[in-house]
C-alpha cells in the first residue's frame, strides 16, 4: 500500500519542482549583478528582481492551478473548511 | 522643526478613524471573544481577502517600509536582498503551512509550540518554542515603536523628554485597549485601512517624486557607484553574493517562523486560502521593491542637506530618508496621510505580534505548567492580560534603553527563530523523530549562531564562515540553522537505539 500511494503523491505533487525555478534565479547572484541593459532608466540588478516577485507569483498561480485541477484539493478542503456551513470562504 | 498643523490633523483624524475601527471589530463576525481561538485567532474563519490584507499588514511592518529603503540610503545594493528574500519566501509558504494548517486546525492548536507538543509529546521541546517565540518577538514589537517614533518626530513633535514621547504612549494605550477588547479582529479590520493608504501613499510617491527628480535614470545617475551593485567576489572571498544569497534565503525561512506570521497563517479558513495568498502577497512583495528605491530617490533628492532636515537625521539617522523625502516631496496633507499609512502600519504588526506572544504565554507556560486545569474562558481571559502586559513591556524597553540594542537583539531574534524549522518539518513530514535529538539540535544551533553574531560584536549577522580557506560571509542564521539540522539528523537513530525515544503520536 506504501508504496502505490508513494506513487499517487510524487504524481500529484510534480508541479512544486517548478518552485526550484525562482530559488536558483534568486541565489544565482552573479547573473544579475549587473547595471546593463537598463530599463525606463533601471539598472539591470533592480528591474531584473522587481520582475521576479511577478514571475514567482506567477508560477505559484500555475502551481495552484495545476494541483487543484489534478487533484480537487478545493473540493475536499473547502468542504473541511466549512464544517459550521458558514458560507464565503473569500471574505 | 516646528509642527506642521495640516499634516497633524489628517494624521490624528486617521489615527482616530482606525481606533474606532479597532473597537467596532469586536462586533464584526460576532462570536464568544472569551475563547482564546475566537480572541486569539478570530475563530480561523479569514477567507483568502482578510488573510491577504492580515498577513501583508503583518509581515510588511512600518519597521520594514522605513528600514528597508533606509538600508538602502546607506548601504546601496545589499539593501535590496530584502526582494529576493520575498520572492523566496512563497513557495515555503505554499508547500510547508496548509498542511500545519490542516494539522492545528484538526488537533485544535494554537500555537507552533502547541504543534510541537503533541507530535513529539515533549515539553520541553515545546517550553523551547514557547521562549524563542516570545524572546525573537518582543524586540519587534519595540522596532515598531521606533518607526512610529520616527514619522510622529517628522510631523514636528518635539523630540526627548515626556512630552516627546506622549503621542507614542497615547497610541499604545489606544493599541492595547482594541487589542484586549476585540483580539484578532481588531488588525485585520484596520489592516484593510492600512494597506489602502500604503498603497496610495506609494503609487502617489512613484508617481510624483520621480517626475519631480527628472526621472529613474537621473536618480540612479545620482546614486554613487559603488552602492549601485554588490561588489563581486575578490581574491579567496565569496565577498557581497554569498552576503546577499544566505540574506535572502535565511530570512525567508525564518519569516513564518515568528510566532505573528503563525498566528495569521493559522487563523485563515482552508489551506486554500493559504495556497491562493502565496501568489497574491506577492503584491506586497512588488510595493516593498518599490519602497526600497525610494531609499536612492532620498538621495537623488538631497534630503540629507537641507537644513530642515538636520535635527531629523540626527536624531533618527537613515531612518529619518524616507520621512525627509516625503516631507520635501508631499504638500502638507498627503504628508499627513503618508505618516498615518506609516504609523498605522506600526499598530497593525503591533497588535497582532502581542496576541501571538499571549497566545504563546498562556498555552504553552502558563496553562502547560502552572494550571493545566484551567478553563477556556480563564485562558482567553490570562491571554488579554498578556498581550497588555507585551506592548507595556515594548514601549518601556524603547524608551529606556537605547534604540541600537532593540535592533541588534531584532538581529539576534531572526537566529533564534529559525533553529525552529526542523522541529516544524520533520513534525509535518517524518513519521517519526527524536525529540531529545530536536531538542540539542535546536539549543546547538542557538548557541553557534548567537556566538557568530557575538564574533561581529552584533552589529551585522554576516559571519565570514572559511571552507577550506575559503571565505563565505554569510548568514548566521542559515549557518546555525545548518548545524542545528546535521545534529538532529545524526543524534536521532543514536537516541532511538538507545531506547530513549519519548513518544511520537500517530497521525
Amino acid at each position: 500500500m506504501a508504496n502505490g500511494t508513494k506513487k499517487a503523491r510524487l504524481l500529484r505533487y510534480w508541479p512544486r519542482l517548478l518552485f526550484l525555478v525562482p530559488f536558483v534565479a534568486m541565489l544565482f547572484v552573479s547573473s544579475y549583478n549587473r547595471l546593463a541593459p537598463e530599463l525606463g532608466g533601471i539598472p539591470f540588478f533592480y528591474w531584473y528582481q522587481l520582475a521576479w516577485i511577478l514571475l514567482g507569483a506567477a508560477i505559484v498561480l500555475v502551481v495552484y492551478a495545476i494541483e487543484t485541477k489534478v487533484t480537487r484539493v478545493t473540493e475536499r478542503t473547502e468542504r473541511e473548511a466549512e464544517p459550521s456551513g458558514v458560507p464565503g470562504d473569500i471574505l | 522643526m516646528t509642527l506642521d498643523l495640516t499634516a497633524t490633523a489628517v494624521f490624528v483624524a486617521l489615527f482616530l478613524f482606525v481606533t474606532w475601527l479597532g473597537f467596532v471589530a469586536a462586533r464584526w463576525r460576532k462570536a464568544d471573544l472569551n475563547l482564546l481561538h475566537e480572541w486569539g485567532l478570530g475563530g480561523r474563519r479569514f477567507g483568502t481577502v482578510v488573510t491577504w490584507f492580515l498577513l501583508g499588514g503583518d509581515l510588511y511592518t512600518a519597521y520594514t517600509f522605513i528600514a528597508v529603503p533606509a538600508l538602502v540610503y546607506g548601504k546601496g545594493a545589499m539593501g535590496f536582498f530584502a526582494v529576493p528574500y520575498t520572492i523566496l519566501i512563497y513557495p515555503i509558504l505554499y508547500i510547508v503551512f496548509p498542511r500545519l494548517w490542516e494539522v492545528t486546525r484538526a488537533r485544535g492548536h494554537v500555537t507552533a509550540a502547541d504543534f510541537v507538543r503533541d507530535r513529539f509529546g515533549s515539553r520541553l521541546l515545546a517550553l523551547a518554542f514557547a521562549l524563542t517565540g516570545i524572546v525573537a518577538t518582543m524586540p519587534y514589537i519595540a522596532l515598531q515603536i521606533v518607526g512610529m517614533e520616527v514619522v510622529i518626530g517628522a510631523l514636528g513633535f518635539p523630540a526627548g523628554g515626556f512630552v516627546g514621547h506622549l503621542p507614542l504612549i497615547i497610541s499604545f494605550i489606544i493599541l492595547a485597549a482594541f487589542t484586549y477588547t476585540s483580539g484578532l479582529r481588531a488588525p485585520a479590520l484596520i489592516a484593510i485601512v492600512k494597506d489602502t493608504l500604503i498603497f496610495i501613499t506609494v503609487f502617489a510617491a512613484l508617481v510624483i517624486i520621480p517626475a519631480e527628480l527628472g526621472g529613474y535614470r537621473a536618480i540612479f545617475a545620482s546614486v554613487p557607484q559603488e552602492k549601485l551593485l554588490l561588489s563581486p567576489p575578490s581574491g579567496d572571498s565569496l565577498g557581497a553574493y554569498s552576503a546577499y544569497a544566505t540574506l535572502a534565503l535565511g530570512s525567508a525561512f525564518a519569516l513564518f517562523l515568528y510566532p505573528h506570521a503563525m498566528t495569521g497563517i493559522l487563523s485563515s479558513s482552508s489551506g486554500n486560502v493559504i495556497r491562493r495568498n502565496a501568489a497574491f502577497l506577492a503584491a506586497y512583495s512588488f510595493i516593498l521593491g518599490l519602497i526600497a528605491l525610494l531609499g536612492y530617490m532620498a538621495i537623488a533628492a538631497g534630503v540629507d542637506k537641507y537644513p530642515a532636515y538636520q535635527a531629523g537625521f540626527a536624531q533618527y539617522g537613515p531612518n529619518f530618508a524616507v520621512p525627509a523625502l516625503f516631507l520635501a516631496s508631499f504638500p502638507s496633507w498627503f504628508v499627513g496621510v503618508a505618516f498615518a499609512a506609516i504609523a498605522i502600519g506600526a499598530l497593525v504588526p503591533a497588535a497582532i505580534m502581542s496576541i501571538a506572544c499571549a497566545n504563546l504565554f498562556t498555552r504553552n507556560l502558563y496553562k502547560e505548567f502552572f494550571r493545566p486545569d484551567c478553563s477556556e474562558a480563564d485562558e482567553a481571559r490570562m491571554a488579554k492580560i498578556v498581550s497588555l502586559v507585551v506592548k507595556i513591556g515594548a514601549v518601556v524597553f524603547i524608551l529606556a534603553i537605547p534604540q541600537s540594542y532593540a535592533i541588534q537583539l531584532q538581529l539576534l531574534g531572526g537566529i533564534w527563530i529559525i533553529q525552529l524549522l526542523p522541529p516544524i518539518l520533520l513534525g509535518l513530514y517524518a513519521r517519526h523523530f527524536n525529540a531529545a535529538a530536536l531538542l540539542i539540535g535546536w539549543a546547538a544551533g542557538t548557541i553557534i549562531g548567537t556566538y557568530m553574531a557575538a564574533t561581529q560584536n552584533f552589529i551585522s549577522s554576516v559571519y565570514p564562515l572559511e571552507v577550506f580557506g575559503v571565505a563565505l560571509p554569510g548568514y548566521a542564521a542559515l549557518y546555525s540553522l545548518l548545524i542545528n539540522f546535521l545534529i538532529a539528523l545524526a543524534l536521532a537513530p543514536l537516541f532511538d537505539r538507545i531506547g530513549r525515544t519519548t513518544g511520537s503520536i500517530s497521525r
